[in-house]
C-alpha cells in the first residue's frame, strides 16, 4: 500500500485501488506521514502568484453572508470522523454546507418525469452504482441515486413538502474529505431531476434555500443521507 | 498580522537557517490559523494575501478555466474559515494544506462530464509532443525547487506532471503517454521519492 501513496497525494488513483487506500489510511500511520510528505513535495512544485482583490471580496461577502446566518463551527479535529457533524444535521438549525456550484439540476430536456424514474431505476442496478432514500419521520421524501459514469438522478416523492415560491430545495454532495458541495437547486416543488457528479462521494444532504440556491447554506436541512 | 512567505532567496540559507524559517513560518502561521478559529475574518485576509495566489495557479492548471479555477479560490478559502479546525500543524504547512483541498476540489471538477466538455472544447488534450512539464517547471520559484526538478528524468517529470497539473489519474496519463500503467506508476512513485527527499518538508 506504502506504493501508492505517491499516487494519491497527486489525487491520481481512481476505482477501487482509491477506495482500498484510503481505508488503508485509516489505520496505517506510517501511509498517513508519508503521504503527508509527498503532498509537501507536490505542493513546493506550485509558484506563489499574487492573489486577486475581487476574489478577496466575493469570498469575504460569502463569508459575511455565511455568519450573518448563524453559522456552527465543527469541532476541530483533523481525522475526525465525517459524519459526526453531518449526522446531526437533521437537529442543528445552524450549520454550514458550502458550496462550489449552484446550479440548477437538468429537467426533462430530454426525459420525461417517467423516463427519468426509469433512467434511475435502470442505473441504480448498474455496477459501481449508489443509492439511497431521503428519510424525514421515516417516510421517504427522496430518492437518489448515483451511477459509477457520474449520471446521478434525484426522484422526490409525494411526501417532500411545497415550498413557498421564495424558497427552493438544493441538493449536496458530501465527498469522501468531508467536503459538502452543491450538486444543484431543486426549484420549490421538486419533480424527478438529473445531475452529474464525478469522485469519491461519502453522502447527500437535501437543505431549504432562499429561491435560485446558495453557494453556502446556512444549514435549514430537510435529510442526510449516508447509508447507501 | 501578515504572513511572510520564505522567499528563493531564503532558501538559500543553511539548513539551520532554513529550519528557523520553517519554525517561525509556522509560528505565524498558527498565529493566523487561531485568528480565524477566533472569526477574525483579518487573519483569513492575510492567508489569502498569502496563498491564494498560489491556490488560484494550482486551480487554473488543473482546470485550463479561470471561471471554474475563481470557484474553486473562493471554496477552498470558505471552506477553511468553516472549519479550520481540520488543519493540522503538525502534517504540514498551511500552505500544503490549502493546496491539497484546492487540488482535490480542481480535480474532482474535472473529472466531473461538464468540465471535461469544456476543457476540450478549450484546450487541446496534452500529449507527448505537449511540452507541458517544461514550462512548469521553469516557473518554479526556488532555486531548491528546481534543483529537486532536475534530478528527475523525462519520463518522471512527464508523468508527475500530467498528473497533478492537468488533473488525470495514473491511466489517463498512460493513455495519454501510451504507455503500459505499470511503467507509469513506477515513475510517478521515483519521481515523487526523488521530489520528496528534497521538497517533502521545506516551505518554497
Amino acid at each position: 500500500m506504502l506504493d501508492l501513496a505517491p499516487l494519491y497525494a497527486l489525487d491520481a488513483l481512481e476505482g477501487p485501488e482509491l477506495a482500498g487506500f484510503e481505508a488503508h489510511l485509516a489505520t496505517c500511520g506510517e501511509c498517513l506521514s508519508i503521504l503527508d510528505v509527498y503532498r509537501g513535495a507536490a505542493a513546493n512544485l506550485v509558484h506563489d502568484a499574487t492573489a486577486s482583490e475581487d476574489t478577496w471580496a466575493q469570498i469575504s461577502a460569502a463569508i459575511s453572508d455565511n455568519d450573518a446566518g448563524g453559522v456552527a463551527m465543527p469541532a476541530p479535529s483533523r481525522r475526525s470522523d465525517p459524519w459526526r457533524w453531518v449526522a446531526g444535521l437533521a437537529a442543528a438549525a445552524a450549520l454550514l454546507l458550502a458550496g462550489v456550484l449552484v446550479t440548477q439540476l437538468t429537467r426533462g430536456s430530454q426525459l420525461t418525469d417517467r423516463g427519468i424514474v426509469a433512467s434511475a431505476a435502470r442505473a441504480a442496478d448498474e455496477p459501481g452504482a449508489i443509492s439511497g432514500d431521503f428519510l424525514v419521520d421515516d417516510m421517504t421524501v427522496a430518492q437518489v441515486v448515483l451511477a459509477s459514469d457520474g449520471r446521478g438522478f434525484v426522484i422526490p416523492t409525494e411526501d417532500l413538502a411545497t415550498l413557498d415560491p421564495a424558497r427552493t430545495y438544493q441538493l449536496w454532495v458530501i465527498n469522501d474529505t468531508e467536503d459538502v458541495i452543491s450538486a444543484g437547486v431543486l426549484g420549490p416543488d421538486p419533480e424527478p431531476a438529473t445531475f452529474t457528479w464525478a469522485g469519491a462521494v461519502s453522502g447527500f444532504a437535501l437543505t431549504r434555500e432562499s429561491a435560485g440556491g446558495v453557494v453556502s447554506s446556512a444549514g435549514d436541512v430537510v435529510a442526510v443521507l449516508t447509508d447507501f | 498580522m501578515a504572513l511572510t512567505l520564505v522567499s528563493a532567496d531564503d532558501i538559500r540559507l543553511s539548513p539551520r537557517g532554513i529550519q528557523a524559517l520553517v519554525t517561525d513560518q509556522r509560528s505565524d502561521e498558527a498565529h493566523l490559523v487561531q485568528g480565524v478559529v477566533d472569526r477574525d475574518e483579518a487573519a483569513l485576509e492575510s492567508i489569502y494575501r498569502a496563498y491564494g495566489g498560489a491556490v488560484k495557479s494550482l486551480a487554473r492548471r488543473v482546470l485550463s478555466d479561470s471561471t471554474l479555477a475563481e470557484d474553486v479560490v473562493q471554496d477552498v478559502f470558505v471552506t477553511f474559515w468553516n472549519s479550520p479546525g481540520k488543519f493540522d500543524a503538525t502534517r504540514g504547512s498551511l500552505r500544503t494544506y490549502l493546496l491539497t483541498i484546492a487540488h482535490r476540489r480542481a480535480v474532482d471538477v474535472v473529472r466531473s462530464e461538464v468540465a471535461r466538455t469544456r476543457r476540450e472544447e478549450n484546450t487541446p488534450p496534452p500529449g507527448p509532443g505537449l511540452d507541458l512539464e517544461s514550462e512548469i517547471w521553469q516557473r518554479s520559484q526556488s532555486e531548491i525547487v528546481r534543483n529537486a526538478v532536475a534530478q528527475l528524468g523525462e519520463d518522471e517529470r512527464r508523468a508527475i506532471s500530467l498528473a497533478y497539473f492537468s488533473g488525470m489519474t495514473y491511466v489517463e496519463v498512460a493513455k495519454t503517454l501510451e504507455e503500459p500503467e505499470g511503467t507509469v506508476k513506477s515513475r510517478i512513485r521515483s519521481g515523487m521519492r526523488k521530489l520528496s527527499d528534497v521538497l517533502g518538508e521545506v516551505a518554497p
